[in-house]
C-alpha cells in the first residue's frame, strides 16, 4: 500500500493519508525522543568543560585527550580482535545448537531450548567470575582435571581465555535470534536438497545457512558490538592478564579518575558510536536485497523437523556438549558457590560444608523480595513494551517503502551502541533535567531498559519479518481485509515466534541488568540487577550465586510461557 | 568535717551545673528526634559493606522506628553519584559515609552541610574538622598482606612488604590494580614515607610479582578460593569471612597504614532531622561499639575488632591524595603495573 502511495500520489497527498507516513512519524517521533535525547547530552558533555549541571564552555579538549593520545587506537585494535574473536565464537555455538534444536528431531531437543536460554538471565559479571574457577591455572576444576590426565592447564587470563568467556556469553543471545529465524524458515527447500541426496549436513550448511544469513549477520553484529562495549568480562580477566581493551581504557581514565570524568567518558563513547553506526550501514547494504530471504510464501508453508535417524542421538550429544560449555558448566559453578560456605576446589570436604544458608537468606530478606517483585515488573512490561516498538519499527522498514524508514532503524540501534554506564550517564543528564519526576523511580530504568536493548528485539523481529513474504498479506487484503484484520490473522501467527523470541530476549535482559542501573536506581528502586552487583562487590558470593540460581530459575518460567504461546501452530 | 562539706558543696554545684547544661540537650535531642520521626526516613550513601551498616541500621531503627535506606558504592562510586545528583539539583542522599580522599574532595565541592554532633566531643580534638562538617575519623580501614592458612602456614608467611618480592611469591600474590583502585593508589604512594630510599626499587619489583584485580573484594575472594595464596586487602576481612569460616589470616607489618573515614550531612538533605540524629548514632560509643564488634577499627581507646593481635598493632592514618597527585602517583608508578 505504502509502495503504491509513495508512488502514485503527490507527496503531500500521501503525507496526509498514508496510515504508513503517519505510522513511521508517530514511531520516530517516540524513537527520536528515546535515542537522541540521551545521546544529545552525551554530546553536549563530550563537548562542555564542565560536568553536568555546572555552566561551562565548548572545548575540544576531550577529544584531544582521547584521541591524541595514540594507546587509545592500539586498545580499540585490541577491542577489536577481543570483539571478532567473541562474536564467530559466538555465532558457531549459536548456529550448531539452533539448528540442532529446532530443524532437527534429536532427542532432548525441547529441553536443550529451555536450557539454551539460562545463560542469557546469568549477568555477565557471574558467568566470568565462574570461568575463572574453572578455568584458573591454579584452580580451575577443568585444569585441575587436565592436569590430572597429563594436559597442560588451559590460562583463562589471557586474550584467547577472554574471547572464549565472552564468546560463550554472548552465545544465548545469538541463539535466541538464530532459532527464532529458523522456525519461520520455509523447511521445503531443505527437503529438496536432501531429496536432490544431499545428507543433512549438507544440506545445512548449502541450503539453510544461506536463507538464515540476514539472522546470522544481525547476530554476529549485535554481539560484535556487546563485545566491544564490554566491560564485566574484560575487568575478570584482562586486569589480571595486563591486557588492555578499549573499556578498561574508559574505566581508567574517566570513571576510576579522580573526580570521576563524564565529560571524557561521553567522548570516549562517541567513538563507539561511530563504529556501530558503520556496521549498521554494512549490515543494511548486506541485507538490502531482503527478497533474496523470503521464505514463508503463500506456497505452503510447513515447518518440519530434519529426521536424522540414527544420528539422532550423536547430534544429541553435540547439543549437549555444546550446552556443558554455555549453562551446565559455569551453573553447576554457581549452583556449587551458592550450597557453600565459601567456595572450593571440591573435595569429599566438600560434602560436609554444604549449607542452604545463602538460600534462607533469600527466603528472609525483604531486600531480595522487594528486587525481585520490580525486576519481575520491569521485565514484563518492559519487554512488552520493547517488543510492541521493535514490531511498529520491523514492519515500517521492512514492510513499507516509506521515505524516512532507515532513519527508524538507525535511531534503535544509536543507544545500544553505548557501553552501559555511557548510556547511563546520558540518560540521567536527560532525564534529571526534565520537569516530570521521573529520575529516581522505576520508570527511568523502564525508559533506559527499552531505549538500550530495543536492537535486540527489533533484530528478532526484522529477521522474521523479511522471511514472510508480504503476497500473503496481500491476498488478505484483496478478500477484503483491513490493515488491523490482516494483521492480527494473517502477520501475527506468522510473526509470533521472532516476537516471542524477542520478548523472551528483553525480558531476561531486563531481569539482571545492572551496569546502566547501577548508575539511576535508588535504594526504594533497587532491582535485581544491581542487588547481585553489591552482593559481588560485599564479597557475598554465596548469596550472590543463590540470588543467580533463583533469578535463572524465575527467567526460565518467563522463557517457557513465552515459547509455549510462541509455537506456532500449522493450519492457524 | 568543713573539708568534707566543702567537697560536697562543690560536687552539688558540679552536679547542678551539668543538670542545667544536660537539660537543654536532653530537650534539644527530644526535639530532634521528633522531628526525625516526622521526616520518616533517613538516605544513606556509602561504601561500608552492607552486612556492617546493617548492624548501625538496625540500632537505629530500633531506637526510633526510622526506616534507612542504604545506597551501598564503591568509594569512587559514592562520590560519583552524590557529585551528579547535587550537581544536577536533585540530591536524594541525606548523609554520605566514606573514605577520607572521597569526603575531601566532595567537601570542596560544597554538597555537604556543617553539623558537629553532640557525639563529636568524645573524639580527640586532633580528628575534629575544624570547619564543622566532615565527622571525626571514627573508623580506619587498615591494609596489609592477607594470606589462605590452607596454603601457607603462618611460619612460612612474609614478615614484612620487603619479603613479597621473594622470587617463590612471583604470580602468587594478587592485588587490586592502582590505575583503577584509588585506595590502593593512596597506599602505595604512603608507603614512600615507610620505606625512603627502598621505596621506588620495591613498588618496581612488586609491580613484576603481582596479579591484578579490581578492588579490594575480589582480591580477598580469590585468597579464600585458593586462587592466589597471599593477597593486598584489607584487615578487616580476616574477621568478616574469618568469621563464616573463610581460611583467613593477616601479616602483622609495622605500621600498618590505614584510611580514615568520615560520616557528613548533605547541605540540601530532605530529610535534616533524620541525618543529624543518624549521624548522631552512627558516630555514638554505642555505634563505634557495634561497628568494632563487626570487624572495624575504630576509634575508641581500648576497643579493638576481634581480630588477633588488633590491640597490638601499630596503625598509621595515610595522607590523603589530591588530583593532581594522583594522576601523577599513576603516570609515575601506576604504568608500571600496566607493563607485561
Amino acid at each position: 500500500m505504502a509502495r503504491v502511495a509513495a508512488a502514485g500520489r503527490p507527496a503531500f497527498w500521501s503525507v496526509r493519508t498514508d496510515p504508513a507516513v503517519v505510522a513511521t512519524a508517530g514511531v520516530g517521533l517516540i524513537l527520536a525522543f528515546l535515542a537522541l535525547y540521551p545521546t544529545a547530552m552525551l554530546f553536549y558533555g563530550s563537548v562542555s568543560n564542565a560536568p553536568l549541571g555546572v555552566p561551562g564552555h565548548l572545548t575540544l579538549a576531550h577529544y584531544r585527550t582521547a584521541y591524541g593520545d595514540p594507546n587509545t587506537y592500539r586498545m580499540i585494535g585490541n577491542s577489536f580482535v577481543f570483539a571478532s574473536g567473541a562474536a564467530a565464537i559466538s555465532l558457531v555455538v549459536a548456529g550448531l545448537l539452533a539448528w540442532i534444536t529446532v530443524r532437527t528431531d534429536a532427542p532432548g531437543r525441547a529441553l536443550f531450548e529451555l536450557v539454551a536460554v539460562v545463560p542469557n538471565v546469568l549477568p555477565p559479571l557471574l558467568t566470568a567470575t565462574a570461568w575463572v574457577l574453572l578455568l584458573s591455572p591454579r584452580i580451575g576444576l577443568i585444569n585441575v582435571v587436565a592436569q590430572r590426565v597429563g594436559l597442560p592447564p588451559f590460562n583463562v587470563y589471557s586474550m584467547a581465555g577472554m574471547i572464549f568467556v565472552e564468546g560463550l556469553i554472548l552465545a544465548p543471545l545469538a541463539y535466541l535470534i538464530i532459532s527464532a529465524a529458523l522456525s519461520s524458515m520455509d523447511p521445503s527447500l531443505e527437503e529438496a536438497a536432501r531429496v536432490a541426496g544431499s545428507p543433512p549436513l549438507q544440506a545445512a550448511r548449502r541450503v539453510t545457512s544461506p536463507m538464515i544469513r540476514p539472522a546470522l549477520l544481525a547476530a554476529g553484529l549485535l554481539n560484535f558490538v556487546r563485545a566491544l562495549e564490554s566491560f564485566d568480562t574484560p575487568s575478570i580477566i584482562a586486569i589480571p592478564a595486563r591486557i588492555e581493551v578499549f573499556t578498561t581504557k574508559v574505566a581508567r581514565e574517566a570513571l576510576a579518575a579522580y573526580p570521576p570524568n563524564h565529560n571524557l567518558a561521553a567522548t570516549y563513547a562517541m567513538s563507539l558510536l561511530g563504529i556501530a553506526m558503520v556496521l549498521v550501514y554494512v549490515y543494511r547494504r548486506l541485507t538490502a536485497s531482503r527478497e533474496r530471504f523470503v521464505t514463508i510464501s503463500g506456497r505452503g508453508y510447513r515447518p518440519r523437523a530434519i529426521a536424522l535417524g540414527s544420528w539422532g542421538y550423536a547430534v544429541s550429544a553435540g547439543a549437549v556438549a555444546l550446552l556443558a560449555l554455555i549453562v551446565l558448566l559455569p551453573f553447576c559453578v554457581l549452583l556449587l558457590t551458592s550450597l557453600l560456605p565459601f567456595y572450593s576446589v571440591p573435595t569429599w570436604e566438600t560434602v560436609r560444608q554444604l549449607t542452604l544458608k545463602h538460600y534462607a537468606f533469600l527466603l528472609t530478606s525483604d531486600r531480595v523480595a522487594r528486587a525481585l517483585r520490580i525486576s519481575v515488573m520491569l521485565a514484563v512490561s518492559g519487554a512488552t513494551l520493547g517488543m510492541l516498538l521493535a514490531s511498529a519499527v520491523a514492519y515500517l522498514t521492512v514492510r513499507t517503502r516509506v521515505a524516512g524508514r532507515g532513519a527508524l532503524e538507525l535511531l534503535t540501534f544509536i543507544p545500544w551502541a553505548f557501553p552501559g554506564t555511557a548510556l547511563a550517564i546520558g540518560l540521567l543528564w536527560g532525564y534529571v533535567r526534565l520537569p516530570v519526576p521521573i529520575y529516581a523511580t522505576a520508570w527511568i530504568l523502564l525508559i533506559a531498559y527499552v531505549t538500550r536493548f530495543l536492537p535486540y528485539g527489533l533484530r528478532a523481529m526484522t529477521s522474521t519479518m523479511v522471511q514472510v513474504h508480504s503476497d500473503l498479506e496481500e491476498a488478505s487484503r484483496v478478500c477484503g481485509a483491513g490493515l488491523v484484520h490482516t494483521f492480527r490473522r494473517i502477520l501475527f501467527p506468522l510473526l509470533r515466534p521472532g516476537f516471542l523470541a524477542g520478548w523472551a530476549i528483553l525480558a531476561t535482559i531486563f531481569m539482571r541488568e545492572f551496569s546502566t542501573s547501577l548508575f539511576l536506581y535508588t535504594p526504594r528502586s533497587e532491582p535485581v540487577g544491581p542487588l547481585l552487583y553489591h552482593l559481588w562487590i560485599d564479597g557475598l558470593h554465596g548469596r550472590m550465586a543463590a540470588l543467580g540460581v533463583t533469578v535463572s530459575l524465575v527467567s526460565v518460567v518467563l522463557v517457557a510461557v513465552a515459547r509455549r504461546a510462541g509455537r506456532t501452530r500449522v493450519g492457524e | 568535717m568543713r573539708d568534707s562539706f566543702s567537697r560536697a558543696l562543690l560536687a552539688g554545684i558540679a552536679g547542678f551545673m551539668l543538670f542545667v547544661l544536660a537539660v537543654p540537650a536532653v530537650q534539644g535531642q527530644a526535639d530532634l528526634a521528633g522531628a526525625a520521626k516526622r521526616e520518616g526516613s533517613v538516605v544513606v550513601y556509602g561504601s561500608i559493606e552492607s552486612d556492617v551498616f546493617d548492624v548501625i541500621r538496625k540500632i537505629f531503627e530500633g531506637q526510633y522506628g526510622i526506616r534507612v535506606d542504604y545506597f551501598r558504592a564503591s568509594s569512587n562510586g559514592t562520590m560519583d553519584r552524590v557529585l551528579t545528583e547535587s550537581r544536577a539539583g536533585k540530591p536524594l542522599y541525606d548523609v554520605v559515609l566514606t573514605n577520607r580522599s572521597p569526603m575531601l574532595i566532595l567537601k570542596k565541592a560544597g554538597v555537604f552541610g556543617s553539623y558537629v554532633s553532640p557525639s563529636y566531643e568524645r573524639y580527640p580534638a586532633a580528628t575534629r574538622d575544624g570547619e564543622g562538617v566532615l565527622s571525626p575519623s571514627y573508623r580506619q580501614v587498615v591494609v596489609s598482606v592477607l594470606y589462605n592458612t590452607r596454603l601457607v602456614k603462618a611460619e612460612e608467611a612474609p614478615k614484612s612488604l620487603a619479603d613479597l618480592l621473594d622470587p617463590k611469591w612471583k604470580g602468587k600474590i594478587v592485588m587490586p590494580d592502582p590505575n583503577v583502585h584509588t585506595t590502593t593508589a593512596v597506599w602505595l604512594a604512603n608507603l614512600q614515607s615507610v620505606m625512603g630510599a627502598q621505596y621506588r626499587p620495591f613498588v618496581e619489583g612488586l609491580a613484576g610479582q603481582v596479579t591484578l584485580a579490581e578492588s579490594f573484594l575480589p582480591v580477598v575472594q580469590k585468597v579464600i578460593v585458593g586462587e592466589f595464596p597471599l593477597g593486598i586487602t584489607y584487615v578487616k576481612y580476616v574477621y568478616i569471612f574469618g568469621s563464616e569460616g573463610a581460611p583467613l589470616d593477616y601479616v602483622r607489618l609495622s605500621p600498618l597504614l590505614a584510611e580514615a573515614h568520615h560520616v557528613a550531612i548533605s547541605a540540601k538533605a530532605p530529610h535534616p532531622n533524620a541525618a543529624r540524629l543518624f549521624v548522631d548514632v552512627f558516630t555514638s560509643r554505642l555505634g563505634l561499639l557495634a561497628l568494632a564488634k563487626a570487624g572495624e577499627f575504630v576509634l575508641v581507646p581500648g576497643v579493638y575488632p576481634p581480630i588477633k593481635d588488633a590491640d597490638k598493632l601499630r596503625i598509621v592514618l595515610m595522607d590523603d591524595l589530591s588530583e593532581q597527585d594522583l594522576k601523577q602517583f599513576r603516570d609515575q608508578i601506576g604504568t608500571l603495573f600496566l607493563k607485561r
